[in-house]
């Protein structure tokens, strides 16, 4: 008897526990104010435009809710860090992909699984391409809704490569043409060859793993537990960077000097985020044709782009704030919201049907063809792998001081990497 | 010997000496004309970039061949800028005033009396000037959330309501000035507030003014407390709009530009109009 009241009592709990874990309110049936902290609204530019004028619109459609829209800099997030100590409401997040492991151990970000109705959740989810959804998932829980984020894309010049005598119909798809075509550049033109995003003052690991990946390398093991940017595969990459500087074509700018570079006509080819597409078209408007292709490949290995950007987090535990938050989540990373994102502000629609629906994106990617390698990107997608624990922010740094060392310092590029490593593994958790 | 014979033989070597001296003058104006360029440059390169359209941004002439008052247009459109710039002067004003107040009665204490353990006050004064605001900025910011405070000015300037700066200068300078006066007019029957505000402060008012310069040029540049405290544009000051320009999809630099314009016109006038006052106040605060 005992045994069976124990059972059913354990039976009860089991089926009582997604219940109990969906914590948030079935509705919206009152008024409530809820914070969203997002880094574009903190600048002047389109980003903020954009982000508010979404959060205008739900607002309107949700006369109940209330959005205070709170600038904050994503380059510390102390902001964040400050009003959680002050016991300020946190509740929507917009989380650098980098900061994600930090978020959800620090900051309380929550797993959606958790907290919304699992049939919610799917048909949320159901049309966004699954490669973009795995974006947000950390230890086998989605803590984030990709929101703004992009592929790595080879800007060039098509000037530059006529005036050097090469194809611009036919850009580089190999780290080995990208490095001929940039001597041709040097060669023929008053222009210099490349320049990318992946190393310099200021660049995040966000690219580096992308292109140690293609390589079928890794910077940190699928677990996030052992950093392997000191072995075999992400050698060679390094190495094959310093090849290019050491040839002459890699210039060693930092992120506003390269954009600079590419966006005055200097500059033969760029491999950045697409979302600085906006800027690149305001510099070439007149003054030279500007294009884009995929990232580079090595050799005849496949790339696997990983992307930059941002997903949408909910840090708040008040059911009635999840739901609101929930719901400004659904509305920004719906058809609309990503058509907004996409046209406004130039990151990725993470629902590819969109992109053909004369209803959404089909006029707009028709007038912007530099979008086209970006969109194909999507289908070899992987995540930005956040780094773990408290120290993540100086585990990318012993890693990026390490590469900026390799590439571009003359220091042997195996023993730099390998030093970075051990010391970097020091500081995991 | 006649006088005419004596000055013949010393006449070469004065016109040499005056010769020398000739050049010596005009090398020195020429160095400084090419100092002068060099950094009036960056300051004529901020004007002439924010006139020029986003597609001529990275033009190397010096003239801008094509000239638009768009990014000006954008600027003000984009950032609340005229409400910054009151804010930042505001702000500037406010700090300037309470830390000169603060300083000059702390100062006077310091310099008038000795008390126990004055000393080590001093010393912790001193040493409050070595810890980086960094450092107190998250305790800072919980007490002004406890008070209700975020997103005002009055959390900006609480902070800046007294200066190590200050003090020291001040105190240093009261110092030095000559006790045969104070005691004059004590004998005078001028007790310690008349002998501080009748006496002192009038006959420092060359070190108060140069401070009051350093403390609203270093307050008008200002950025990480209101980085931190501002939640909205509004409340915030032209800093922080700078920064705004540059953003992860790329730096505006025209309206960027155009927006530094008109935050560098105030001091600009500042400095015109104090020229002298603002050399002499760095050239005593040992500041270059």
């Amino acid at each position: 008897m005992f045994r069976t009241t124990i059972l059913a009592s354990l039976l009860a709990l089991s089926a009582a526990v997604p219940v109990l874990a969906q914590t948030m309110a079935p509705t919206i049936d009152q008024p409530v104010t809820i914070t969203f902290y997002n880094y574009n609204l903190a600048t002047a530019g389109l980003g903020a435009e954009a982000t508010q004028k979404l959060i205008n619109e739900f607002m309107e459609a949700n006369p109940n809710v209330t959005v205070e829209g709170i600038g904050y800099s994503s380059a510390d997030a102390s902001r964040i860090q400050a009003d959680l100590a002050a016991g300020l409401p946190v509740d929507l997040v917009q989380t650098v992909f980098s900061d994600l492991d930090f978020s959800v151990n620090n900051f309380g970000a929550q797993a959606l699984e958790d907290i919304a109705p699992t049939d919610e959740i799917t048909a949320h989810m159901s049309g966004m391409h699954p490669n973009g959804t795995k974006l947000g998932v950390l230890n086998g829980k989605t803590y984030g809704l990709a929101y703004t984020f992009s592929t790595p894309v080879l800007f060039y010049n098509a000037d530059l490569f006529r005036a050097a005598g090469l194809d611009p119909d036919a850009p580089p798809a190999t780290w080995e043409a990208v490095k001929a075509a940039a001597l041709a550049i040097e060669e023929k033109t008053d222009a210099e060859g490349f320049a990318g995003g992946i190393t310099g003052v200021g660049a995040a690991d966000w690219l580096f793993q992308g292109v140690v990946r293609s390589n079928n390398g890794e910077v940190i093991s699928r677990d996030r537990t052992t950093l392997k940017f000191g072995e075999p595969e992400a050698i060679e990459a390094v190495t094959m960077l310093r090849d290019l500087y050491d040839a002459g074509v890699y210039e060693n700018y930092d992120f506003a000097g390269a954009l600079d570079g590419m966006a005055s006509g200097h500059l033969g080819m760029y491999l950045q985020t697409s979302a600085l597409q906006g800027s690149l078209v305001k510099g070439a408007e007149g003054n030279y044709e500007l294009r884009s292709a995929a990232m580079p490949r090595f050799g005849e290995k496949p790339t696997r782009p990983n992307n930059s950007g941002s997903a949408l987090t909910i840090h708040t535990t008040d059911p009635l704030k999840q739901r609101a938050a929930w719901e400004l989540m659904k509305f920004l990373t719906s058809e609309h919201g990503y058509t907004i994102i996409t046209s406004e502000i130039g990151y990725l629609p993470l629902r590819p049907a969109i992109v053909t629906d004369p209803n959404y994106l089909a006029g707009w990617i028709a007038e912007h063809p530099l979008v086209a390698p970006n969109l194909e990107q999507l289908d070899r997608l992987e995540p930005w792998d956040p780094m773990p624990g408290p120290n993540y922010r100086q585990i990318t740094k012993t890693l990026m001081d390490a590469v900026e060392m390799a590439v571009f310092g003359g220091a042997d590029v195996a023993a730099t990497m390998a030093d970075a490593q051990a010391n970097a593994q020091a500081l995991m958790p | 010997m006649t006088t005419e014979a004596l000055a013949r033989p010393m006449a070469r070597p004065l016109r040499r000496i005056s010769e020398r001296s000739g050049l010596n003058t005009a090398a020195g104006h020429v160095l400084m004309v090419l100092l002068s360029i060099f950094c009036l440059f960056p300051v004529y390169w901020m004007l002439a970039s924010s006139f020029r359209p986003a597609n001529a941004m990275f033009e190397t002439s010096l003239w801008p061949t094509t000239m638009s008052l768009d990014n000006y247009t954008q600027a003000v459109d984009a950032i609340p800028i005229a409400r910054m710039l009151f804010n930042t002067l505001v702000f500037s004003a406010l700090s300037t005033v309470f830390q000169l107040l603060t300083g000059i009665l702390a100062a006077f204490a310091f310099a008038r009396w000795k008390f126990p353990f004055d000393k080590l006050v001093y010393t912790a004064v001193a040493l409050t000037w070595l810890v980086p605001f960094q450092v107190v900025m998250i305790p800072n910011y919980l007490l002004v959330a406890q008070m209700g405070l975020l997103d005002n000015i009055i959390a900006l300037i609480l902070p800046n309501l007294a200066a190590a700066l200050a003090i020291l200068l001040l105190a240093q300078a009261m110092r030095g000035f000559p006790k045969e006066v104070m005691e004059a007019a004590r004998m005078d029957g001028a007790r310690n507030w008349r002998i501080l505000w009748e006496v002192l402060v009038p006959n420092l008012r060359g070190t108060i003014a140069s401070l009051a310069i350093l403390i609203f040029i270093s307050t008008w540049n200002e950025y990480f407390w209101p980085l931190l405290l501002s939640r909205t544009a509004e409340n915030s000051v032209v800093q922080i709009g700078i920064q705004m320009f540059m953003t992860a999809e790329g730096n505006q630099w025209g309206p960027l530009m155009a927006a530094s314009t008109l935050a560098s016109l105030p001091v600009l006038l500042i400095y015109i109009v104090l020229q002298r006052q603002v050399v002499q106040s760095f050239m005593k605060s040992g500041i270059r």
